[in-house]
């Protein structure tokens, strides 16, 4: 039942746009990056580095100023229903129910209304939440609003799935919960995932490899592959050491943001 | 386990919204009775209540009361209708798109200022004094609550569930605007048609003042052409009744759809 997933390739894709008082202000250097079919990677940086944009440009919501992304052999050029996003604010439809919000995407691809409400249903029992097919979204935890929208991202079956922060919003143990459930739904059904964090043991716990970018003006610092099998224990020592590692890569870019920051301050 | 059943609950409610109503209601029968004691007004300027609740009575059963509620409220609903069905899918064009709000804008930051009453003098030399007329006069004050608030319902939605509706499918602009920017302006757009009700049932009134031969408006005027204060009173009496009910009608369904948010 699972849809292909597909490779990304990131062609020198960059990003440069006006700020208000109209200078052109570089957001992205140019990226190259090539994800496997069924990779999960994950993209950590300091705030403003540029990944949510890179992500943007790659669900296809900007243009980017050079460079082109394909998924498979198509080239990116606008959004579609092939390349799923979770948002980190969820962005579930408040006028359709629980099940309303999952069938939504298969409704587009005219599924017939029968075979949409039973797919709905297997997804939403994937993420454990058939008890609340008929619920309204504001009835919901933040948690559950996040586990309808991954099961929502999912049910059309796209070649890619896109994650902005998804659990940014989330309390520690809610996080950890759905970090568990998406390694287990990414175990089965192996969609290609980009994943964008700023979270540290997050990014360990989830990732195949890992894209550290660097502050302002965004480009990749370095790549980090976790040669961890699942699932992943935060207080054993191989973790620790990848947290060491990438904690040291990070500090540095702190340093120049914050920098930065202080500099545009004054 | 409760010890209050809902549907007593749900009685209580009623109750604490209905009770302020109906204390208000008989403060203005007491200030009215001693303005009568006080001033001593003759029965044509100002009846005593119960006179007044007698032409009431007088009025509903006659059938009278109901047939010009009906005309105005009838012209109020046509009007109110055409309006809705211009201004709702004008203000979601103008509300996506900014060229063609910057076109549109200008016609109606022109017109808005203008008071419909001010459009009752055109309205009686271009239709007479027949239904048009009137009917284009609450047209004129129900397109710009409507047109207005269901831009501002547009402009608020989140972009983020814009772009969740695309990657979701909604590729092309008009299976974006019907699957995705209606339903979300719907809240506000609900808000505008309550509002825009209001501003037509004023304006009826005043265009009946005017010209008329029916309607709730024609009541009124016709009871001081005739001196009948109370005649004038039960028509008054009427607006505010059925201001009230249509308020908590447009309540609920604001509720209904505002999707559980608070």
């Amino acid at each position: 039942m699972t849809g292909a997933s597909k490779p990304l390739s990131v062609r020198r894709i960059a990003k440069t746009y006006q700020s208000k008082t109209g200078d052109p202000v570089e957001a992205l250097q140019p990226i190259e990056l090539e994800i496997a079919a069924g990779e999960f990677v994950v993209i950590v940086g300091p705030s403003g580095c540029g990944k949510t944009t890179l992500l943007n440009v790659l669900a296809g919501f900007g243009e980017p100023s050079g460079g082109e992304a394909r998924v498979g052999d198509v080239k990116i050029t606008g959004p579609d229903i092939d390349r799923g996003m979770v948002f980190q604010s969820y962005a579930l439809f408040p006028w359709l129910s629980v099940i309303g919000n999952v069938e939504f995407g298969l409704e587009r691809k005219g599924v017939p209304k029968r075979e949409r409400r039973e797919t709905a249903m297997e997804y939403l029992r994937m993420v454990g939440l058939q008890d609340f097919a008929g619920r309204g979204i504001n009835e919901l935890s933040g948690g559950m609003k996040q586990r309808v929208a991954i099961a929502r991202t999912f049910a059309p079956e796209p070649s890619i799935i896109f994650m902005d922060e998804p659990f940014g919003a989330l309390d520690a143990l809610s996080r950890r919960f759905l970090q568990r459930q998406l390694l287990r739904i990414w175990q089965q059904h192996r969609k290609t995932v980009v994943f964008v964090t700023h979270s540290v043991p997050e990014a360990i716990t989830l990732a195949d490899r890992i894209v550290v970018m660097t502050a302002r003006p965004g480009r990749i610092k370095r790549i980090t592959t976790v040669d961890l099998p699942h699932p992943r224990e935060s207080t054993s020592d191989r973790f620790r050491d990848y947290e060491r590692e990438l904690y040291a890569e990070l500090d540095e870019e702190l340093v120049k943001s914050v920098a930065a920051e202080e500099r545009s301050l004054y | 386990m409760s010890l209050v059943h809902p549907m007593m609950l749900r009685t209580g409610k009623l109750l604490a919204r209905a009770l302020p109503l109906a204390t208000a209601v008989v403060v203005i029968v007491i200030v009215w009775q001693l303005v009568i004691a006080v001033f001593r007004p003759h029965v044509s300027l100002l009846p005593p209540p119960l006179l007044a609740a007698e032409e009431f009575w007088t009025l509903f059963a006659s059938g009278e009361l109901f047939v010009h509620t009906g005309t105005s409220l009838a012209r109020v609903f046509s009007a109110w209708t055409i309006t809705a069905a211009i201004a709702i899918p004008l203000g979601l064009a103008m509300g996506w798109s900014r060229r063609f709000e910057r076109i549109v804008d200008p016609f109606v930051e022109i017109f808005r200022p203008i008071s419909p009453l001010a459009w009752i003098p055109l309205a009686i030399l271009w239709f007479g004094i027949g239904e048009a007329g009137k009917v284009f006069v609450v047209c004129v004050a129900t397109l710009f609550p409507t047109l207005l608030s269901t831009i501002a319902g547009v402009k608020r939605i989140d972009p983020v569930l814009v772009h969740a509706g695309q990657v979701l499918g909604c590729t092309d602009q008009t299976s974006l605007l019907r699957k995705v920017i209606f339903p979300a302006a719907l809240p506000s757009i609900v808000v505008g048609l309550r509002i825009s009700f209001g501003t037509g049932w004023a304006a009826i009134i005043a265009a009946e003042l005017v010209a008329a031969r029916s309607g709730l408006g024609y009541l009124i005027a016709n009871g001081m052409e005739i001196l009948r204060a109370d005649k004038v009173l039960v028509g008054m009496a009427m607006i505010g009744i059925l201001g009230v009910c249509f308020d908590a009608l447009f309540r609920f369904l604001n509720r209904l759809f505002s999707w559980g948010e608070s």
